[in-house]
């Protein structure tokens, strides 16, 4: 069984930083990126992430891990996001943290 | 101000739920429509959709999505991008819209029904944003192409087609009913947002956005691609369903994935089939159908459905063997009955196209090649008549596609063929196994007739092609023709093929040549004769087609009728007498229809005689 999983990013002037973003997040893994224009395909066996600190420092501007569903066309496996950081894998082997224990040390910050 | 980050509330909005005092659970959440089936109740209570999204995130999020495709459009309407794209992509465009905008609008229903009767407070709560989704997608479906209207009225087909009793619409509109309309909301979330949005719609909407972008329709591979980035994120309730259902009642999950996903595999071969493999410019194609199928379909969906513990459907040889042939033989047919389409069909058999289908598609030539090369000897000899049809593919009672689609010609393992099925004394005809098997466990609800069922009930009058033309809403401005006007055949003119020669001198021909054999026969008979209407295959024909004979006719008589509509139009003549065999046996030539025994809806075959 292939166990290829990522996001299906669709024609995006951040695609190249959100591609670069991962990469930094997913160190020592394998990670396949097909052009085909409109769509661009990432995958790594297993699993991949990507933070929101990984796509900010790329994108050298501000980004709100929501803002990914504005350029993620598709992904192959199971999506898992918080405001910090998104997961694809297959079946989880572990229970997810509960609701509430996930929170990210970042607990409270300032919004416009 | 200060913001909670959302996963310190979330986990109590989105799941909130209490227990009624004043009614019964059972009449809150019917079984009939919320579909608990053998899950407990408490089961439910498990659902976690993995894709959080909160109201204010959504709603900035959409805001964006929206601007982004708006802006797009704002700017690409003052340039000339619209003008200079290929005709044959056009097409793409437009049978897109006619199919689907609509489609959108009822895939609100959907996400409605679970918003309401979903048996999770989590799940409604995503179907809430999931029917937003939609209503989105029916707008945007509808308002891009609005502005298209003036420029070409097939362009109004995105707000028309549903209207209408067009014989495409209705296998379109029949799917989603059956998907969406009419099942219990765990179906629904099963069947849609699992098996047709992470399945299906990647197909139509991000690898097809590839195409769109290559043939420069810049402003449809931004509105697609931006649509499905929704469809990504509310897709996920199948899969949260699905994990419950699979393990309570792993029969009933793999039994909906396994129908929903057969009839929407029909259904695509018409839709992204052609438009990847034929109407896509060639030197624009990203990849082939077959090879984007096996991208998202085939490997992609394949691993999702096994990460729910479940298997591939028990069709699955028969439907990868499709992916070489289904979609050749729809396009063909669709090209062939065009002007019962919406939109502008491209031959796309050009040589040049022709050696890449050859190259991608290794059977091509021999299956569907022969059939084009007749075709292609009428358009360069003048005979135009002989390229449009004078009666209507058989209709599968199931997927509302021809008979023969989901085989091929010269394919020993799918062969063009019906599949009957006689219930209550009537006879049903499918295109396949699968589809035969979906109806009957689905018999008690489905009720759509086919195109050919209400011809034949006198629900379409005048019983001719231009009654049936007329009866499906396409005006004569409107009907498809060729996307480029038959220019691709045109380098085959000076290479004529040797055989073709005695295509003009064939006997069977002249015999059969006079207009006339008209389905109006069915209300006004010959004296003495009362119309038969047959399902009739001839020779390596790539579907089989309704054809009226008279109970009086002789055998060899309604072999020719048989043979009227398909020799000299699809399949080469012969100087050869015919032979008319029903169920494989040779029914003696001199026989009447009558004494053959050879009744309505039969299925018959007319062949040459060796």
């Amino acid at each position: 069984m292939n166990k290829d999983v990522g996001p299906v990013l669709r024609m995006s002037d951040d695609i190249d930083a959100i591609v670069a973003a991962i990469m930094d997040d997913n160190p020592g893994k394998q990670i396949r990126v097909i052009d085909r224009g409109a769509y661009t395909r990432i995958s790594g066996e297993g699993e991949l992430r990507v933070t929101r600190d990984s796509i900010r420092r790329h994108l050298g501007r501000d980004f709100e891990m929501r803002q990914l569903e504005g350029v993620m066309s598709g992904f192959a496996g199971r999506i898992d996001i918080t405001s910090e950081e998104v997961r694809w894998q297959l079946k989880p082997t572990v229970e997810p943290p509960a609701p509430g224990a996930s929170a990210p040390s970042r607990s409270m910050e300032a919004s416009a | 101000m200060v913001r909670m980050p959302r996963e310190k509330w979330l986990g109590i909005t989105r799941d909130l739920d209490w227990e009624f005092s004043y009614v019964d659970y059972d009449a809150v959440f019917p079984e009939w429509i919320s579909g608990k089936g053998k899950v407990p109740r408490e089961a439910w209570s498990k659902w976690e959709e993995p894709y959080r999204v909160t109201y204010p995130e959504y709603v900035a999020t959409q805001r964006e999505k929206e601007t982004g495709a708006y802006s797009v459009k704002a700017v690409l309407q003052k340039s000339k991008v619209f003008e200079q794209l290929d005709e044959g992509w056009k097409s793409v465009a437009k049978q897109h819209f006619g199919a689907i905008a609509l489609a959108e609008d009822i895939a609100q229903y959907g996400e409605l029904r679970m918003a309401r009767f979903g048996l999770a407070p989590a799940w409604r709560n995503t179907a809430v944003l999931g029917a937003l989704d939609e209503a989105r997608h029916a707008q945007i479906g509808l308002f891009f192409p609005h502005e298209l209207i003036g420029k070409d009225p097939q362009y109004d087909w995105a707000h028309k087609a549903y209207r209408t009793n067009e014989w495409a619409i209705i296998a379109v509109r029949a799917l989603f009913d059956g998907l969406m309309m009419n099942p219990n909301v765990v179906d629904v979330s099963v069947e849609i947002p699992f098996t047709f949005e992470t399945g299906f719609t990647n197909v139509q909407f991000v690898a097809l956005a590839a195409d769109a972008l290559e043939s420069g329709d810049i402003n449809f591979a931004n509105m697609i691609s931006s649509i499905q980035t929704d469809e990504a994120r509310h897709a996920q309730q199948g899969g949260a369903t699905l994990e419950i259902l699979a393990e309570h009642d792993p029969r009933r999950a793999q039994w909906i994935i396994d129908k929903s996903f057969w009839i929407s595999a029909r259904l695509f071969s018409i839709l992204s089939g052609p438009a990847m493999d034929y109407y896509t410019p060639l030197a624009r194609r990203e990849q082939s159908y077959k090879e984007f199928m096996h991208e998202w379909i085939a490997e992609q969906f394949l691993d999702q459905i096994r990460d729910y513990g479940l298997k591939k459907p028990w069709y699955w040889d028969e439907f990868m063997a499709g992916l070489e042939t289904c979609h050749h033989a729809l396009h063909l047919g669709v090209w062939y009955w065009r002007p019962t389409v919406w939109w502008n069909p491209q031959g796309g058999v050009s040589p040049e196209e022709r050696e890449w289908l050859n190259e991608k598609y290794p059977r091509w030539e021999q299956q569907f090649g022969r059939i084009w090369d007749v075709i292609i000897d009428n358009i360069n000899q003048d005979r135009m008549e002989l390229t449009l049809p004078e009666t209507m593919p058989w209709l599968c009672n199931l997927c509302h596609l021809p008979i023969g689609t989901a085989g091929s010609p010269y394919n020993d393992k799918y062969p063009v063929r019906s599949y009957p099925l006689k219930h209550n004394g009537y006879r049903y005809h499918f295109c396949s196994r699968p589809c035969r098997q979906i109806w009957w466990e689905d018999k008690d609800t489905l009720h759509d007739p086919t195109v050919i069922e209400r011809l034949l009930a006198g629900d379409i009058q005048p019983s001719t092609v231009e009654g049936i033309l007329a009866w499906m809403g396409l005006t004569p401005d409107v009907m498809g023709k060729d996307a480029y006007g038959y220019r691709w055949a045109k380098a085959y003119a000076k290479q004529p093929a040797a055989e073709d020669r005695q295509a003009r001198t064939g006997g069977l021909m002249t015999g059969t040549q006079e207009r006339g054999v008209h389905l109006e026969q069915a209300k006004d008979p010959e004296p003495g004769g009362q119309p038969v209407p047959i399902n009739a295959k001839f020779d390596n024909d790539l579907m089989t087609q309704l054809v009226l004979v008279l109970d009086t006719d002789t055998v060899e008589e309604a072999a020719r009728k048989v043979a009227h509509h398909v020799v000299g139009r699809r399949i080469r003549p012969r100087d050869t007498s015919l032979v008319l065999r029903v169920d494989g046996k040779p029914v003696p030539s001199g026989l009447t229809v009558a004494e053959a025994g050879i009744g309505p809806l039969d299925s018959v075959f007319v062949g040459w005689a060796e």
